[in-house]
């Protein structure tokens, strides 16, 4: 029977060590919905004009090559900035301050790197006799590129959106820094009362947020892309 | 009906023309092959009569009209232009179907319309529709893909088609089928043709008039008798290879030399060869082989008209060479 006690005691210790932040969440609910639906919100935000400007970068990239090293090289430029400093750096630009427009724009410039180079990738993965076939039935550039670029180009594009928009999930709790109330709260705050509950709390909401944005969108591009491009999934 | 005249293609970057004042023209309801070895100009040609690149000087004329004239719309002048491309070039997000039916929903074809059309250019081309028409490019095999390709470029009946190597990416045999349909199908059809091939004979086969071409130039042209018996140079002799009084048997129908002697023919009645008066006299060679005869009877539909023996053959082939 020692067995049995010892295992009944590892276990509520580890729900102690490990899982108290159950207690946490249940506890603070009121606090973890706001919090939630504040990440929730910036994050579809963010994507909703990420989507819009990037997509629309990348095509105008994809068609004009010159522009093409220079979107890259600032994108590039855009990302490796820390994020705590973009931050900081768009609270100090007037008009903007503390609060959400400058929380929002610093991370649609993180956004940029991953689109603009997913959709530029995705576009020119079409092969040229493919292009050259559209072509030869006299199929215009616009034609080309909305009925045969860009839906041979959505496996690729999704990639690009998906890993976006998991990392804008994660970078969103900076946010918190500048005045934003969501998830990355209870994360700093955890850290300086050394609270595990809380970080793990705010980790663990983060997390179920992203990973529910990413089956989303991968329900989505299911539906979008055509049932000729999922050949490899379907053979294997 | 199509008319080149002296064409040039200088690409931007390179020095060499891939096209030197060619000039030529396509009678209506004829197949003109173009054969030459690989990096001739052949396909260049091609992509220059519907514009897909445009010449560095010379003129293009299509039923009078010249093509070449800024004025024309490249894109509506490619939809009046079958086209078949030499990698096959199906879109692989789009079903069969929508292949297909490309075309005619450029030319904005009622849907009416185009259902029935698609399932009659399948067939036609030797498909069965009901089988492939939802089916994705990867899902069919390469004689499958070349005959959507071909359908594809007939779709809205264009008095014009331009085809490059459209049976290339096949097995011999698969490709001698798909000759003999396409051969069949033009009969009725009687397009203007443009038909690029590698392969002399194919273009032999294929071809009413031929373009000989080498490095970018016009080595000789005429009909495949004119090619087979009057060579211009080494290099066309050469790519007829050594074989060309064979192929010359491919080239004089039966009916030319069937020895109508009764007599000969009632000896013969048991023997089970048999062939066409439109059959080239290689199929009487052939027939001869593959039953171990040296004789075939020949036939113009149900009545027996004659033999063929092996000195007749023999004697073709004399006179031929002496030709030559
Ligand atoms: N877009 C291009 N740019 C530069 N050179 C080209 C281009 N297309 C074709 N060429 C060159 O032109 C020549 C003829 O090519 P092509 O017409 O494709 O030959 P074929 O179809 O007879 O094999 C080749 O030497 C090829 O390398
Ligand atoms: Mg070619």
């Amino acid at each position: 029977m020692g067995f049995l006690s010892s295992i009944l005691h590892w276990l509520s210790n580890f729900y102690d060590e490990y899982l108290g932040f159950i207690n946490f969440i249940i506890r603070r609910w009121e606090q973890v919905l706001e919090y939630t639906a504040n990440h929730f919100s910036l994050v579809l935000t963010v994507m909703f004009f990420s989507l819009i400007l990037w997509i629309s970068v990348g095509l105008l990239i994809s068609r004009y090559e010159k522009l093409a090293n220079t979107a890259f090289g600032i994108g590039n430029i855009l990302f490796v900035i820390p994020s705590i400093s973009l931050f900081g750096i768009f609270i100090t630009i007037p008009m903007l301050g503390l609060g959400r427009t400058s929380a929002a724009l610093a991370l649609i410039l993180y956004a940029m790197m991953p689109m603009v180079r997913n959709v530029y990738r995705g576009i020119k993965s079409v092969e040229w006799p493919i292009i050259e076939a559209g072509r030869g039935m006299g199929m215009s550039p616009r034609q080309i590129l909305f009925q045969i670029q860009i839906p041979m180009a959505w496996p690729i594009i999704f990639a690009g959106i998906r890993v976006t928009v998991v990392m804008i999930t994660g970078i969103a709790t900076v946010a918190t820094f500048i005045g934003e109330r969501n998830l990355g709260r209870f994360i700093h705050h955890g850290i300086a009362r050394e609270s595990a509950d809380m970080i793990i709390a705010g980790a663990v909401l983060v997390s179920v947020i992203a990973i529910l944005l990413d089956y989303i969108l991968g329900k989505i591009e299911d539906k979008i892309t055509s049932p000729g491009l999922r050949k490899e999934q379907e053979q294997s | 009906m199509i008319v080149l005249d002296k064409v040039d293609k200088i690409f931007p970057g390179t020095t060499v023309p891939a096209v030197k004042q060619v000039s030529f023209q396509v009678d209506e309801g004829n197949i003109c092959v173009f054969v030459g070895p690989s990096g001739c100009g052949k396909t260049t040609i091609l992509r220059i009569i519907n514009r897909l690149i445009e010449p560095t000087s010379g003129d293009i004329y299509i039923k009078g009209k010249k093509v070449s004239d800024k004025e024309v719309n490249p894109d509506h002048l490619r939809r009046e232009i079958g086209y078949v491309i030499q990698q096959i070039g199906l879109l692989p997000h789009r079903t069969v179907e929508q292949n297909v039916a490309l075309v005619p929903r450029l030319l904005k074809w009622p849907e009416e319309r185009i259902k029935p059309r698609v399932k009659e250019l399948l067939d036609m081309v030797g498909l069965d529709s009901n089988e492939v028409i939802h089916k994705y490019p990867f899902q069919l095999s390469g004689g499958m893909m070349q005959r959507v390709g071909v359908a594809r470029a007939l779709a809205a009946d264009p008095p014009i088609m331009l085809m490059d190597e459209p049976f290339g990416a096949v097995d011999p045999i698969v490709r001698g089928r798909l000759q003999d349909e396409f051969l069949r199908l033009q009969k009725e059809m009687k397009k203007t043709i443009c038909f690029v091939t590698h392969d002399i004979n194919e273009a032999i086969k294929m071809g009413d008039h031929i373009v000989i071409m080498n490095k970018g130039e016009l080595v000789q042209h005429g009909t495949p008798m004119e090619i087979l018996t009057e060579p211009a140079n080494d290099f066309v002799k050469d790519l007829i290879g050594v074989d060309r009084e064979i192929k010359l048997l491919d080239l004089t129908r039966s009916s030319e030399i069937v020895d109508r002697n009764k007599e000969v023919l009632g000896e013969t009645r048991e023997k089970d060869c048999f062939i066409s008066a439109l059959d080239p006299v290689q199929r009487a060679l052939e027939t001869m082989m593959k039953n171990d005869s040296d004789i075939v009877v020949v036939r113009d539909g149900e009545k027996e008209i004659g033999t063929i023996c092996w000195g007749d053959i023999k004697k073709l082939i004399n006179k031929l060479s002496g030709e030559a």
